[in-house]
């Protein structure tokens, strides 16, 4: 026995469970949400992980859309111009957080432009929001204490829009949500 | 074969036929015949009492590159260690090799030598003849020359049994850690040899007096319930008295009122005032006072039966054990005019196994900072750098639970009753320890993926868990932790019984050790780096620590969980004396 290497070493088996069976887990669902006011969360703090598109919002089964600029222009107000922010929770589950872009006289509302403060704020902080209809706008809350940084899903934005996104991508007008919003159903 | 080529002094299949001295539980064994096998040549030597007791060492090699086979074989080696032999360099013990082939699985006919012969669909000899046989050896002697003969055949057809077994055995064998389990087999007879001293002038008292003892008991305590009738606990009555104070208390899915001592115990930490009824209760359930087999020399032995558990811990009896029943009676251990008791327990092993073979760099941080508890309130957190555990008692308890509770895989709801606070407050702590501790959980997942896809797991030096039925995740992702502490604890009774310390007891994580008063500083430091060592052997670079306790003569041990009820018993005793000064006198 020495004190270098450990006593039975030799016979020492790996604990490295699972290793071998490469189970991953597997990212299901990425909810399209603004955060609830009791979930810190951060933002991804890379502007490339920011996606800019036109989303329909169907309030009744509170499914997004992501709809095709064609789309788009068919149902007018209907459909929305956002930003995008990948996001994620303590917990680990990574969200997609809409900003609408500013309206045609270049201005957002006021909702709007103090959500688009909070989510680059959360690009450094862990910060939970809470809407504060007095000031029209979100109250701020941060974690005053020293987290960890959050553990970022390993793939690209790409791959994290098609988990959100599956099913869900409107590219023409015969698609029945349209359909729907323009009466023809 | 191949596996036994090695072994160029032979190969011995050996067993004894024995009987406690005087045949007295709780004293060493005395040796009746032995009968050796060599394998495979099978030529046999049968060696009758008188022969063996003469002898000075074993009548077959036991060195280097010899190897003794036996079924269950602390008990050859307690036989070894009674008649000063020295002990074989290799010992397989097929008992341990099974049970580590079977563990997780319930072998039809059990774990015993005739349970294995018929698990590899061998011949074997008739269950009521073996028992006919034990009797007549325990019986104990003079044993007329054909009862002799019938002794020896019998001891005969155990060896004859192992020589179709190992064969049968040898393709499922991993020798080199069968071996160190056999060293373990070793290790096992020596602490079962040394035992644990005991103050026999009270356990006489106390069983003297018990059923005054019990009546006090539940005149002083049941009082404020009226829960007792006679010594019977009535649930009727307990029911009504959880009306009348307005406590709502768990069920069977029955309806029925869950009565578990664990339920008690929970309970009590929401509901302080059924404390002492849950005392009580553990007080006279478990009391079996005539059970605990303290042998001539006033020390408790009894059978350790290792690698009886699926982790392959000990398992020994609760009733026989003096760390089996209530924790009060463990006021009973006394050291021996000269000697010093030490009980050493890792610290906080499962959290150090945990943090050192999942490699979560935060946890071993934790565990080295001495203080794991505080330290992962401190990096979840929720309490500034430097804080102590005088500065944050509260959230340093919260934050133990909460450990405790991930190692038991409590969810938010019992955690929640244990530190009497809201589910809210509960979910955020084990919400904590998820995120601080992320590279421990990926591993405890994987953990559990090895279990189910793999259908098994296994420690360092391979002890394995099958994975059959009904899965229950919550002990399978314990199951490292439980099972690695296993070898460690195993690893450091080799260490320190091979180094010649007197060892009383394993106890779960911890050890009782016997040192002359004289000795006792070097022979603590001894002990604890032999411990550190042997933690070392499973964990690679990790090394874990230990707290020791030592009482020496005349005090006696006590663990603290118990004082009140030992000095509650001890009053009573007293006033039972001082009303009944002519007591009759008491023999065992």
């Amino acid at each position: 026995m020495n004190q270098t290497n450990p006593p039975f070493s030799s016979l020492r088996l790996s604990q490295n469970f699972g290793q071998a069976l490469g189970v991953k887990k597997v990212l299901a669902v990425v909810p399209v949400t603004k955060p609830s006011k009791d979930r810190f969360f951060r933002t991804h703090e890379s502007p490339q992980w920011v996606f800019p598109t036109w989303i329909l919002e169907n309030k009744s089964t509170g499914e997004t859309f992501i709809a095709a600029p064609e789309v788009a222009s068919a149902i007018g107000d209907q459909a929305l111009a956002v930003e995008l922010y990948v996001a994620i929770d303590r917990q680990n589950n990574p969200f997609l957080i809409p900003i609408p872009l500013p309206g045609p006289n270049g201005v957002r509302n006021r909702w709007h432009e103090s959500r688009l403060q909070a989510v680059e704020k959360a690009k450094s902080v862990w910060i939970r929001i809470s809407s504060n209809k007095d000031l029209g706008g979100y109250d701020v809350f941060e974690a005053t204490a020293k987290l960890p940084d959050p553990d970022w899903p390993g793939i690209t934005l790409d791959e994290l829009l098609e988990v959100a996104f599956r099913g869900r991508i409107i590219t023409s007008v015969d698609h029945p949500i349209v359909q729907e919003r323009l009466g023809k159903i | 074969m191949y596996l036994l080529s090695g072994f160029t002094e032979g190969v011995f299949l050996i067993d004894f036929e024995f009987r406690p001295e005087h045949g007295r539980e709780g004293n060493n064994p005395e040796p009746v015949c032995l009968v050796v096998k060599e394998f495979p040549s099978g030529v046999t030597s049968r060696y009758w009492k008188d022969d063996i007791h003469s002898r000075s060492s074993a009548p077959f090699s036991v060195g280097r590159d010899a190897l003794c086979v036996a079924y269950f074989a602390s008990a050859e080696m307690d036989c070894f260690l009674k008649l000063g032999w020295k002990l074989p360099e290799n010992l397989l013990d097929l008992y341990v090799e099974f049970r580590c082939l079977t563990n997780g699985t319930t072998p039809p006919n059990g774990a015993g030598l005739l349970g294995a012969l018929l698990y590899f669909g061998l011949p074997s000899v008739a269950a009521q003849h073996k028992d006919a046989m034990r009797d007549l050896v325990l019986r104990g002697g003079p044993w007329k020359s054909q009862e002799r003969l019938d002794i020896l055949d019998y001891c005969e057809t155990d060896v004859s049994a192992l020589e179709l077994l190992l064969p049968a055995m040898l393709p499922t064998l991993d020798l080199p850690r069968a071996l160190m389990r056999g060293r373990y087999m070793k290790a096992v007879s020596r602490m079962q040899a040394v035992g644990t001293p005991i103050d026999v002038t009270t356990l006489l008292e106390i069983k003297t007096y018990w059923e005054q003892i019990q009546d006090a008991l539940i005149a002083e305590i049941d009082a404020n319930y009226g829960v007792y009738d006679g010594r019977s606990f009535r649930t009727k009555n307990w029911a009504d008295y959880l009306q009348r104070e307005g406590i709502a208390w768990p069920r069977l899915p029955t309806g029925a009122l869950e009565l578990t001592d664990d339920t008690f115990k929970q309970m009590a930490r929401i509901h302080p005032q059924v404390a002492p009824i849950r005392e009580l209760r553990s007080a006279l359930s478990e009391m079996r006072l005539s059970n605990i087999t303290v042998g001539d020399d006033g020390r408790n032995r009894c059978l350790l039966s290792p690698f009886s558990s699926k982790t392959g811990r000990n398992q020994p009896s609760n009733s026989r054990f003096i760390f089996g029943p209530s924790v009060w009676l463990r006021g009973l251990i006394k050291p021996q005019e000269g000697f010093c008791l030490a009980y050493i327990d890792y610290a906080q092993q499962e959290f150090g196994i945990a943090a050192a073979l999942s490699g979560d760099e935060k946890m071993m941080a934790a565990y080295r900072s001495g203080d794991p508890y505080l330290a992962f309130a401190i990096q979840a957190g929720a309490v500034p750098q430097g804080a102590t555990k005088q500065s944050h008692k509260v959230e340093r308890e919260q934050f133990k639970a909460c450990v405790l509770a991930t190692q038991y895989g409590m969810g938010e709801v019992t955690l929640a009753q244990r530190i009497n606070q809201p589910v809210a407050r509960a979910r955020q702590l084990l919400a904590f320890h998820r995120s601080t501790y992320r590279t421990f959980w990926a591993w405890s997942d994987a953990t559990q993926d090895e279990a189910v896809l793999n259908g098994k797991l296994w420690t360092t030096f391979g002890w394995e868990i099958r994975v059959k039925g009904q899965i229950n995740v919550r002990s399978l992702r314990n199951f490292p932790m439980q099972g690695n502490g296993a070898e460690m604890l195993r690893i450091a009774c080799i260490f320190l019984t091979e180094a010649g310390i007197r060892v009383c007891a394993p106890v779960h994580d911890a050890l009782l050790i016997e040192l002359p008063m004289a000795e006792v500083e070097s022979g603590l430091s001894q002990a604890q780096g032999l411990m550190r060592l042997a933690s070392r052997a499973v964990l690679g670079d990790f090394e874990l620590g230990s707290d020791a306790k030592v009482v020496c003569y005349p005090d006696r041990y006590m663990d603290e969980r118990g004082q009140v009820m030992w000095d509650t018993v001890m009053g009573l005793i007293q006033k039972i004396k001082g009303q009944q000064p002519a007591v009759a006198s008491h023999t065992t």
